[in-house]
């Protein structure tokens, strides 16, 4: 058996206690690694071979000397009776938008492809203060900007694990996929419309997005700054109740993260879902899309097994004394799409700028007469489609004369999909919500190259996510079932600011009165 | 022929004198380092980083807003002003702009001749530095350093009316800095930056013409010089039958000539938007209470003060509200004297200044403080010693850190004013010089201020001047 | 119906973002630009209130969670030369970059 079939907390259980080593527990994931990975995502990658198109390609850089310096460090902490951290020996991948000291910190992006950061982001650093193991960094959309993981510049991208043909999800694909396939127990990602929770829905594993500022942003390259969350993803939601719990809290190097009390989550997860209210939202059993002509939206009934498991896990939650509210108003949340392709093209517009060639990353070697020309080859040849998309979108969207349309009316927007949430959460309102219970995704996952190149389309995969990142509010997905391609449903929880012990405790109870469901025995077609 | 107003609006920069950079805890002044020493991830802009606000900042801000009679927010934000440059590490530059800091505000400015002119005040807020590129062989070379480096922006309405009056506006300003403790406002060093915004009209008209922008002028004298030259350049363009158009003109000091900048044909757009790593900064009552608390007395207050209290000339209250250790000084002193203020401030003026300049010092560095100033004084005042012994006095008190008294019992300094002993010194030196004696007799009478110098050497120095002449008048003037 | 991003504005996009394309790659970008902005038309059907406010953060920070302004305390980054080394281009110790385009005219 292998370490990497324990959960994280069992695994840093043992080590503590001496019964495992974390030098084993290292050795384990390494081979894990070697067994299903294939190569790890690179900037020229040739042609995709067939053994390519088996294998599920979460890694940019694999860390291994530093996995292996931590794992000693580790041991000889608890030879000599000490305590080495709750995430003592679990091995941890960072989605690659984190800056981690002494690593490539590349964004999947061409611009950042020989960036090695000087200094560390603050939650790698709780994590490995810890006691994790960082095996290295892993994939995403290029900059985050994406559903699928395709957009990365290193290829090949990460592929599902319970289906390689398909993406994992994104923009945290490698995140979602490297726990999946068991290449490690937890994963730091980000979330921004649903870039934790969707690809954690993808690839059935847990995801957690907590309220905005819970978790320090310091260290993570920015996309969209009012909505980016680093969050945990796990096998299951103690195990990211745990991470989390390491990571959150204030810091002194980030102005918007919250002074607010870092409880203990581990404390109350099994206190049981009894007499607490759980919404469902008629506005989140549909989804809809956009014409292709006229940008109307078109209102489409949810694939059927998707409601489904969204209804069954409804009922569970009732069996264990929890009360369904049914018929939540979110008129708003239809606008959660429209209002993030403006406020975060605005953000990431600006963000992207310090990408010129002058002090790090990518500069062109193509010839140039000017400092002008230098700009524009290095950010023409740096960036790829999906980044040039964001950053012209945030000009425009942003300029004086449309800055008023646009811009701000998408802050007013928010504002309403804010005050949706407020309602439903309001103790003295008509629904009085403990918690939202909706679909994850409008889909499961799609097959690769099925949808890159509609930019719109690939944008509404996030349409039942994103209203909790214009809110701040925290969200969690966790596996539902499979659907009968054998993939994976995620069911996502919402809750009010600071609500994560309510999500976790939650989703926790779900786990539990499912734990013996067929659906949970199933294994990912790489580790068949 | 018709006359021309001047109309001038001056946008200056000032560099506070923090510890550390707005945003990170670099260092503020790195002026004499080697580049791209003093920097970190944050002020270099590298991925991941975010500002964190220098509350020492703020409470500087505020309180150059609340000695400009700028109202301040409470609830204030920053803004991201988007724009390429190499010495824009983010591409951005975190600033304020409609809800900033500080809201209207004024200057009412003494003129030479007697009048005031009022200065209104559009824009105060804070923002941070960018780096310094210098160009060579084709290239620009980049330093990091200054990124960050915690500046306010102050812009005037445009109500200056000639370029001494913008001259005078920028010494008051800078004399204010200083006095307040938020800048050392050394133009030279860049503390204190000034763009010159520039139109003429006739006079009469209330009209805004079109105005050029006079940029990279390092001292208040350029200042001067270069306004000057546009409001010619001007005059004569619409005089020709021209018009003026808005450039951007660059201030050769060398040369001293105005070059046109590359004129934006459209005006840059900065796509403002609320920065949103920073959350709004809010400030409470008791907070702004505290910083008016802090504000104090005002240069051009004190000046006026001086004027109405003390009753001195306006030369010498400007003297001495130049600064606030000579103005602290120059009071205390008075107090101690307890008599004319005006006589301390001669002394001051005289003396002290010039000892402060050789030892370049400020006047709370002296170790002659200001009682002893004023014993000083009242020793020459009561004849105890005589006005010479009294200036040499103060050097040794300064040197020594000794009291007065003290000194003059050491080196028995008292003034010789016993009429007996100065007569039989005078008698002695008359003899001793017959030939010099039957000079002066015929005639020659600048002779005397020999003779006088001969009875101070011999009492060396202590000769009480005024009984001396007398008597060596008598002597001189008598016939054997 | 004209497309919102006609060409010549997209021209001016392109300028403003510091960016070169070849004609397809910005004859694509363009098209995608004005798909999404079909969606992003959207937010006009939202009744807004006059009072409704702009939101650049969803959560709230009351008093007790804002984080302390910073105390005014030199802490000198430990490796200054970690971060030059990322340039592409240094010379005595300045980044180099080539100059800007400046037409000084008289």
């Amino acid at each position: 058996m292998s370490a990497l079939d324990y959960a994280a907390h069992t695994i840093a259980q043992k080590v503590n206690a001496g019964e495992l080593s974390a030098v084993e527990v290292l050795e384990d994931a390494l081979a894990r690694i070697e067994q299903v990975e294939g190569r790890h995502g690179a900037l020229d990658y040739g042609e995709l071979t067939d053994e390519d198109r088996k294998k599920v390609h979460a890694f940019i850089t694999l860390t291994q000397d530093r996995a292996y310096a931590q794992a000693r460090q580790v041991d000889a902490l608890v030879s000599a009776g000490k305590l080495a951290g709750p995430l003592a020996g679990v091995p941890l991948s960072i989605k690659d938008i984190f800056c981690v000291k002494d690593t490539p910190s590349t964004a999947a992006s061409r611009i950042l492809s020989n960036f090695v950061a000087p200094y560390t982001a603050t939650a790698v650093e709780r994590l490995e203060s810890a006691g994790a193991l960082t095996l290295g960094k892993v994939n995403l959309d290029e900059f985050t900007h994406g559903s699928s993981t395709e957009s990365s510049a290193f290829q090949p991208s990460t592929r599902n694990p319970w289906d390689p043909d398909r993406v994992p999800g994104g923009s945290s694909g490698g995140s979602a996929a490297s726990v999946a396939a068991g290449e490690v127990m937890l994963s730091l990602g980000t979330d921004t419309a649903g870039s934790i929770r969707q690809p954690a829905a993808f690839c059935g594993v847990v995801g957690l997005k907590p309220t905005y500022g819970r978790v320090s942003r310091y260290g993570l390259i920015a996309f969209g700054s009012s909505l980016d969350c680093p969050g945990s993803v796990a096998r299951d939601v103690r195990d990211a109740a745990l991470m989390l719990g390491v990571m959150a809290g204030a810091d002194p190097r980030d102005s918007t993260a919250s002074l607010h009390p870092v409880p203990d989550y581990l404390a109350i997860l099994s206190e049981g879902v009894k007499g607490l209210r759980i919404g469902l939202s008629p506005d989140y059993m549909q989804i809809a899309f956009p014409d292709p002509q006229t940008g109307a939206l078109i209102r489409q009934e949810l694939p059927a097994e998707i409601r489904n498991a969204t209804l069954r896990a409804a009922e569970a939650l009732a069996d264990q004394g929890a009360e369904i509210v049914e018929g939540v108003p979110m008129p708003n949340m239809v606008y959660g799409i429209p209002a993030y392709f403006v406020v975060s093209r605005v953000e990431a517009a600006s963000n992207l700028h310090r990408f010129d060639g002058v002090k790090y990353g990518y500069r062109t070697s193509s010839e140039f007469r000017d400092l002008h020309e230098m700009y524009r080859k290095t950010r023409a040849e740096g960036f790829g489609l999906q980044p040039k998309l964001r950053i012209l979108m945030g000009m425009y969207v942003s300029a004086a004369q449309y800055s008023e349309q646009y811009y701000q009316r998408a802050l007013r927007v928010r504002s309403m999909i804010r005050a949706d949430f407020e309602s439903a959460f309001d103790s003295g309102g008509a629904y009085r919500l403990d918690a939202l219970l909706t679909p994850t995704t409008p889909t499961t996952a799609f097959k690769i190259a099925d949808i890159y190149g509609d930019s719109v389309l690939m944008q509404y995969a996030d349409q039942l996510t994103v209203p909790a990142n214009h809110a701040g509010i925290p969200g969690i997905s966790i596996p539902a079932g499979l659907d009968g391609d054998g993939l994976p449903i995620g069911i996502q929880l919402l809750a009010p600011d600071f609500g994560e012990e309510m999500l976790l405790r939650v989703g926790y109870a779900f786990e539990q009165a499912t734990a013996d469901a067929a659906w949970r025995k199933q294994k990912p077609q790489v580790l068949r | 022929m018709t006359e021309y107003e001047t109309v001038i609006g001056l946008e200056t920069h000032i560099q506070l004198n923090t510890e550390t950079k707005i945003f990170c805890a670099c260092k503020a002044d790195s002026w004499e380092d080697p580049p791209n020493t003093n920097i970190c991830p944050v002020c270099a802009g590298l991925p991941g980083v975010l500002p964190v606000l220098n509350e020492a900042v703020v409470r500087k801000g505020a309180l150059l807003a609340a000695a400009m009679h700028s109202e301040f927010r409470l609830k204030s934000f920053f803004d991201r002003k988007n724009y390429f440059y190499p010495d824009l590490p983010k591409g951005y530059q975190i600033s304020q702009y409609d809800m900033a800091l500080g809201n209207g505000g004024y200057l009412d400015l003494p003129m030479p001749d007697g009048s005031i002119r009022h200065v209104g005040i559009t824009k105060l807020h804070m923002e941070e530095d960018a780096g310094k590129t210098k160009y060579e062989n084709g290239r620009r070379y980049v330093d990091f350093n200054r990124c960050g480096v915690p500046l306010v922006e102050m812009v005037t309405e445009p109500d200056l009316r000639s370029a001494d009056e913008a001259a005078q506006y920028l010494i008051r300003l800078r004399q204010l800095l200083r006095w307040l403790g938020i800048s050392e406002a050394d133009m030279e060093k860049g503390h204190l930056r000034c763009d010159a915004n520039v139109s003429i009209r006739p006079v009469g008209s209330t009209v805004l013409n079109t105005k050029t922008e006079i940029k990279n002028v390092n001292s208040i004298e350029a200042v001067r010089t270069a306004i000057i030259k546009e409001v010619e350049r001007q005059v004569e363009l619409v005089e020709s039958g021209g018009r003026v158009e808005a450039w951007t003109l660059d201030w050769d000091d060398t040369h001293h000539r105005l070059t046109k900048m590359r004129s934006k044909e459209t005006e840059a757009d900065y796509r403002y938007f609320r920065e949103p790593d920073l959350l709004p900064l809010e400030l409470d009552e008791a907070w702004r209470e505290g910083v008016l608390a802090d504000l104090p007395e005002l240069p051009l207050e004190r000046r006026a003060r001086f004027l109405q209290d003390y009753d001195l000339p306006e030369y010498d209250a400007d003297i001495l509200t130049a600064d606030r250790p000579i103005s602290d000084y120059f009071e205390a002193a008075v107090a101690a004297y307890a008599g004319d203020p005006k006589v301390v401030s001669n002394w001051i003026m005289n003396e002290i200044l010039r000892m402060l300049n050789e030892q370049g010092i400020s006047a709370d560095q002296l170790l002659l403080k200001p009682d002893q100033l004023a014993a000083v004084i009242r020793m020459v005042d009561s004849g105890t010693i005589n006005n010479a012994t009294g200036k040499a006095l103060l050097s040794k008190v300064q040197q020594t850190g000794k009291s007065p008294l003290e000194i003059v019992d050491a080196e028995g300094l008292a003034q010789l004013s016993d009429d007996a002993a100065l007569q039989s010194v005078i008698d002695q030196v008359l003899a001793a010089h017959p030939d010099e004696v039957m000079s002066f007799r015929s005639g020659k009478e600048g002779l005397f201020g020999w003779f006088m110098g001969q009875v101070m050497r011999e009492t060396r120095g202590k000769a009480d001047p005024q009984l001396t002449k007398q008597l060596l008048l008598d002597a001189l003037s008598k016939r054997d | 119906m004209t497309d919102e991003i006609f060409p010549e504005l997209f021209e001016r996009l392109v300028d403003l973002a510091a960016f070169a394309f070849d004609p397809a790659e910005a004859e694509y970008l363009r098209q995608e630009l004005n798909n999404q902005l079909k969606a992003i038309h959207q937010l006009e059907a939202v009744p807004l209130a006059d009072d409704v406010p702009l939101a650049s953060h969803g959560v709230g920070y009351p008093p007790q969670s804002r984080p302390e302004l910073r105390k005014d305390l030199w802490v000198p980054f430990e490796n200054p030369d970690e971060i030059l080394a990322q340039a592409p281009q240094v010379e005595d110790r300045y980044l180099v970059v080539p100059d800007i385009p400046h037409t000084k005219l008289d």
